[in-house]
């Protein structure tokens, strides 16, 4: 079943009046339940095809369909509201909010989907349990290593039941044993309950791990390897 | 309630850089608690100008002929007194009334002479009126049974070099237009709250000037004091008087005071906007240091979903809470210092001549009418608003992509 179904997508930036094409014409189905990694050389436009799979970025032609819906022909403040509740995001830089636990991170975006409170609770406990965070989930990201909060990355990704989670470099600031760690826990998420990840990575050991390896090069996918 | 995690997070954003955020408010208590005891010391100075001015000299109505107000001669008199009296007297809007024969003339001693206005009155009613008797500084008010009996002002004891029992010539016109002259003896020295009506004011028995400008039973002026002295004008208007007199309130005599009264409402929202402009700009200030150093996270919330009402709305509450942290603190600090001060007023001696000038005493005391609290609170309200919209317009501008890359 496909989850995302990129159709003929161009990404033109106007750099001193001269245009650079980021994304040249790509297509690209991806669906439930596989481990894509998208693999390239710097500027080939793996962040640019994330971002506007993500709908953070909008093409310059070409449309992009999330189960059925065209993410693009939808408004701003509904795609804003899509985003929320169906695609799960996990940065380079955890990009947790500091002044909230591990546990306040995860039930935010459940908050803001406005379910009750304990519900929330609930859930954010479930997740941090699923990334062996149980002992963690009153400390704050000041008090946690680099791989413990992209542990809670992914289990705020998760929160919301996403239909897919995008992960951008996920493993670029960890040390090896947790970025080794972080992967097994996204495959056995993945395995177990048959949750879509995609990544932007340089990282050979997310490539190695990858059931599908997409690679681009100059805007374009010069192969699409299903291993 | 959706919004309710971003009021909860907006609380422990203030709170992330806790010197910063202190500042701010420790800025705002200072500002708001000074801007409101300053308007309170001002309030306070103003009202103790228009109530002296009303209480010891102007009084609240003044009754003359319409002749004295043209050109001010002792012919221009009000010839049935009495009656007019008993009349006033019995309105119920009246509180004291008393008539006053009042001519210029030049007061001079063996070495130096200057012009005064000479003011005949009852000393009994007179006192109901003014509290003129109450300045006395040296010797007595009228009291005695003598007929050559002057008060003056301290500032004209010591222009004319006079003590008490000295000697002083008045020189004036009598109802004919004669010149005339009486030696009087100074039996008592006033002191009031201004200077210059004390250099050109002296004061004799009305009987005895009446006698001296051949004119007994007339007087010049009536003065009236109302129950509430911000209704002399609706009084002054239902006064049923006899042709070729006139009634003025006492913003009709004393422009500059009814320009005062109605001014100073307005000076005091001056002063405390611009107060409140100043702080407007600090906390200008700190949201925008807070949104410029939060972009990567403010960029991972509109990533993730947050939409930009909600991300308005925290940079906002934001801005309101350091507010809302330290104006009610300000206003209540200020409140307690007008409170304690009330009684005791605050001790301006040290300027005491030119505050005496403007008819304010040396002991200034604060004071704010009650509404005054409740539109500061509208004010700080406002300008709280005002400074939260530039920094969550910043933040409303961010891309998500490019924010959340910031380092």
């Amino acid at each position: 079943m496909s989850v995302i179904n990129v159709q003929d997508i161009t990404k033109v930036y106007n750099k001193d009046k001269v245009p650079v094409y980021a994304l040249n014409g790509i297509n690209l189905e991806i669906n439930l339940g596989e481990f894509t990694a998208i693999v390239g050389p710097s500027g080939s436009g793996k962040t640019t095809l994330l971002n506007i799979i993500g709908g953070l970025d909008a093409p310059s032609s070409g449309k992009v369909f999330i189960e059925n819906t065209d993410m693009f022909a939808l408004k701003e403040r509904k795609l804003i509201d899509f985003r929320l509740h169906h695609i799960g995001f996990v940065f380079q830089a955890y990009n947790l909010i500091p002044v909230l636990t591990a546990l306040e991170n995860v039930s935010f975006i459940l908050q803001m989907q406005g379910l009750p409170t304990s519900e929330c609770k609930e859930r954010g406990l479930t997740l941090l349990h699923e990334v062996g965070l149980d002992d963690k989930v009153h400390k704050r990201p000041s008090e946690l290593s680099g791989g413990q909060q992209q542990r809670v990355a992914v289990a705020r990704a998760l929160a919301s039941k996403p239909n897919f989670v995008l992960a951008d470099e996920p493993t670029a600031n960890l040390d090896s044993k947790s970025a080794s760690d972080l992967l097994d826990l996204m495959y056995e998420l993945n395995q177990k309950e048959e949750i879509t990840f995609i990544f932007s990575t340089h990282d050979q050991r997310v490539v190695e791990r990858a059931k599908r390896v997409v690679t681009l090069v100059d805007g374009l996918v010069d192969s699409d390897v299903f291993k | 309630m959706k919004y309710s995690p971003i009021i909860s997070l907006s609380w422990k954003n203030i709170w992330r850089n806790k010197t910063r955020s202190l500042v701010v408010i420790v800025a705002v208590i200072l500002g708001t608690g000074a801007g409101v005891f300053m308007s309170a010391f001002m309030y306070g100075m103003s009202m103790q100008m228009v109530s002296n001015e009303l209480e010891n000299f102007t009084s609240h109505i003044q009754i003359h002929s319409k002749d004295y107000k043209d050109e001010v001669l002792p012919a221009n008199f009000i010839s049935n007194t009495d009656s007019l009296i008993q009349e006033l007297s019995k309105l119920p809007f009246v509180k004291s009334v008393t008539a006053r024969s009042v001519i210029t003339g030049l007061a001079s001693t063996s070495s130096s002479s200057y012009g005064v206005s000479i003011r005949g009155i009852d000393i009994e009613t007179e006192r109901e009126v003014t509290e003129l008797s109450n300045f006395i500084k040296e010797g007595e008010f009228l009291e005695n049974q003598r007929s050559n009996s002057i008060v003056i002002g301290e500032k004209l004891a010591q222009r004319l070099s006079l003590e008490i029992r000295s000697k002083v010539v008045l020189n004036f016109q009598d109802v004919e237009n004669n010149l005339s002259a009486a030696a009087f003896r100074v039996s008592g020295i006033y002191k009031s709250s201004n200077s210059r009506y004390d250099e050109s004011n002296v004061f004799i028995k009305k009987e005895q000037l009446n006698t001296l400008i051949n004119a007994d039973g007339i007087s010049h002026e009536i003065a009236i004091l109302v129950d509430d002295f911000k209704m002399a004008d609706i009084y002054r208007d239902s006064l049923k008087l006899e042709a070729g007199l006139i009634a003025e309130s006492w913003g009709d005599i004393s422009p500059s005071l009814r320009y005062t009264d109605s001014m100073v409402g307005t000076m005091l929202y001056i002063v405390m906007v611009i107060i409140l402009i100043a702080l407007t700009f600090g906390i200008i200030n700190t949201m925008l240091m807070a949104v410029l150093e939060r972009q990567q996270e403010l960029g991972m919330l509109m990533a993730v979903g947050v939409n930009k009402s909600k991300t308005f709305s925290m940079i906002l509450i934001e801005t309101f809470m350091l507010a809302i942290v330290g104006a009610p603190i300000g206003i209540f600090v200020a409140w307690l210092g007008i409170l304690g001060m009330r009684e005791t007023g605050i001790n301006v001696s040290a300027w005491a001549d030119g505050f005496e000038a403007y008819g304010i005493g040396t002991i200034i005391y604060p004071e704010l009418q009650p509404e005054y609290y409740l539109n500061v609170g509208i004010l700080i309200f406002i300008t709280t608003l005002i400074a939260a919209l530039y920094p969550s317009y910043k933040a409303l501008k961010l891309n998500p992509v490019e924010a959340i890359r910031k380092i």
